[in-house]
């Protein structure tokens, strides 16, 4: 019982570090997809590389390269901070994809319709283009985000204080190799399930209200 | 141009206007006036670029050549068009769809208020009170906190025509506003155009109504092959058609 809470008193920070990067992915991801879907070719050359090279670099050496590499020079940075930077990088190409596929889905009708009304461009994508969505990229966002708790794991390399990073702590302690990370697999479906009825829930409630 | 058209001022004028989709000539080459106060209807058969046409007046479609003027607004195809006379076109001219293409994700009153506060910079409160007595003007006031999808087809498209009319154009285009519905959900439909019709508004109406088109409109044009075959007070063509085309059209459609 005391492995386990000591295990599970990671929670917080691993909750920290997924939340606090996807929220960077959910806003970062805008302007890429924007300059993605841009009018002019260079602006989306560039959006489309930088979204190939944050998702074709695997999280582990972002992080690596984001706190041994730059963080070297940059002291203040802690091991927490890093891996919210990387992860949240990461989280930005992907939500950008995630946003594109959303966009797709609206139909052609709403832009002419909000264009028709004399909308400006800025006005159509952030009160008739965006809000819907952000509607049909809760689900697909969910799957990614509960992916990234999972991944989140990856921060313990650098020394974060997470689930995985007390049960390897456990597991040196302890000499035993199987039970801490029996404890952390369970800690960890313990979050990911209840976050999947979640997201279920609010993707049927948002459904019921604006049925397609 | 008819002889109404003549006597009011021009409300909308195309001169020359050309829109082709690769080597397809979807319209080619119209001239057309519609007066103020004046019903047309573009009536032809599927294929004819009647909505193309219609979509060109509020440059929903970027026309290849010709000159398009709304009211006082000037817009010449060969030109870059500004965003500023695109905005002023726009505002002068309300369209409404074959699809309603409403916005789902706001209540009926928000899709009536939106473009008011974003483009004619009224308040929130303001604008909800405009929307009211709009939706109150479609008789659809007790719908106002409903979500459209909850709306039948008829509903919907009185829905768009009063967010179309929240902006004051002096101008509203419907392009098949009747297609999508039930026969007797359309009929809902036309008797809110006939009432604006009725006061006076201009409007164009691309349409397979040739009852409407009969009826209410005093300016009908018929289409075919991306041209206009000819033009004129409903009446006269519906009895005298003078092209064959016409008439080939209107058998198919009135003796069926």
């Amino acid at each position: 019982m005391h492995m386990f809470l000591t295990i599970f008193a990671g929670v917080p920070t691993t909750l920290l570090i997924t939340v606090a990067s996807l929220a960077l992915g959910m806003l970062g991801g805008i302007p890429l997809v924007l300059g993605r879907r841009s009018r002019f070719r260079a602006l989306r050359m560039v959006s489309r590389f930088l979204i190939e090279t944050l998702r074709g670099i695997p999280p582990l050496v972002w992080l690596f390269l984001i706190f041994f590499g730059f963080g070297s020079s940059m002291t203040w940075m802690t091991a927490l901070m890093a891996s919210i930077f990387g992860l949240g990088l990461i989280s930005c190409a992907y939500m950008a994809e995630i946003y594109r596929g959303g966009l797709s889905a609206i139909s052609a009708g709403q832009w002419e319709a909000a264009e028709a009304l004399g909308m400006n461009h800025r006005s159509v994508l952030s009160k008739v283009i965006g809000p819907q969505v952000f509607r049909v990229s809760i689900p697909a966002a969910a799957t990614y985000g509960i992916g990234l708790l999972k991944d989140s794991s990856v921060a313990f390399t650098i020394g974060v204080t997470d689930i995985l990073f007390r049960a390897t702590a456990q597991s040196y302690q302890t000499r035993d190799a199987l039970t801490p990370f029996l404890i952390a697999g369970l800690v960890y479906i313990i979050i990911t399930i209840p976050s999947a009825w979640g997201s279920r829930w609010l993707d049927a409630r948002l459904k019921n209200r604006v049925a397609r | 141009m008819t002889q109404s058209a003549q006597n009011k001022k021009p409300v909308i004028h195309l001169q020359n206007v050309s829109k082709r989709f690769g080597a397809n000539t979807v319209v080619d080459d119209v001239t057309l006036t519609v007066g103020e106060g004046e019903v047309a209807a573009i009536i032809g058969p599927s294929g004819a670029g009647k909505s193309t046409l219609l979509r060109c007046i509020n440059l929903l479609e970027r026309p290849d050549s010709g000159c398009i003027t709304v009211c006082d607004t000037l817009v010449n195809a060969g030109e870059q068009i500004g965003a500023k006379e695109l905005a002023l076109l726009r505002r002068n001219a309300g369209m409404v769809f074959q699809s309603f293409n409403l916005f789902p994700h706001l209540t009926v009153l928000r899709n009536v208020s939106l473009a008011q506060e974003r483009v004619l910079g009224r308040g929130r409160k303001e604008a909800d009170e405009v929307s009211a007595t709009l939706l109150d003007r479609v008789g659809l006031a007790d719908k106002a906190d409903e979500y459209p999808n909850r709306c039948s087809g008829g509903q919907q498209q009185r829905i768009a025509i009063a967010r179309a009319l929240a902006l004051e154009p002096k101008v509203m285009l419907f392009d098949e506003p009747t297609s999508a519905l039930d026969p007797e959900l359309g009929l809902e439909v036309l008797a809110v155009m006939k009432e604006l019709a009725v006061e006076g508004m201009t409007m164009v109406v691309v349409t397979h109504e040739m009852q409407f088109a009969r009826d209410v409109g005093d300016h009908l044009i018929v289409m075919a092959e991306g041209a206009i075959l000819e033009e004129g007070p409903p009446e006269e063509i519906f009895s005298a058609p003078r092209h064959g085309r016409t008439r080939q059209f209107l058998s198919a459609v009135l003796e069926r």
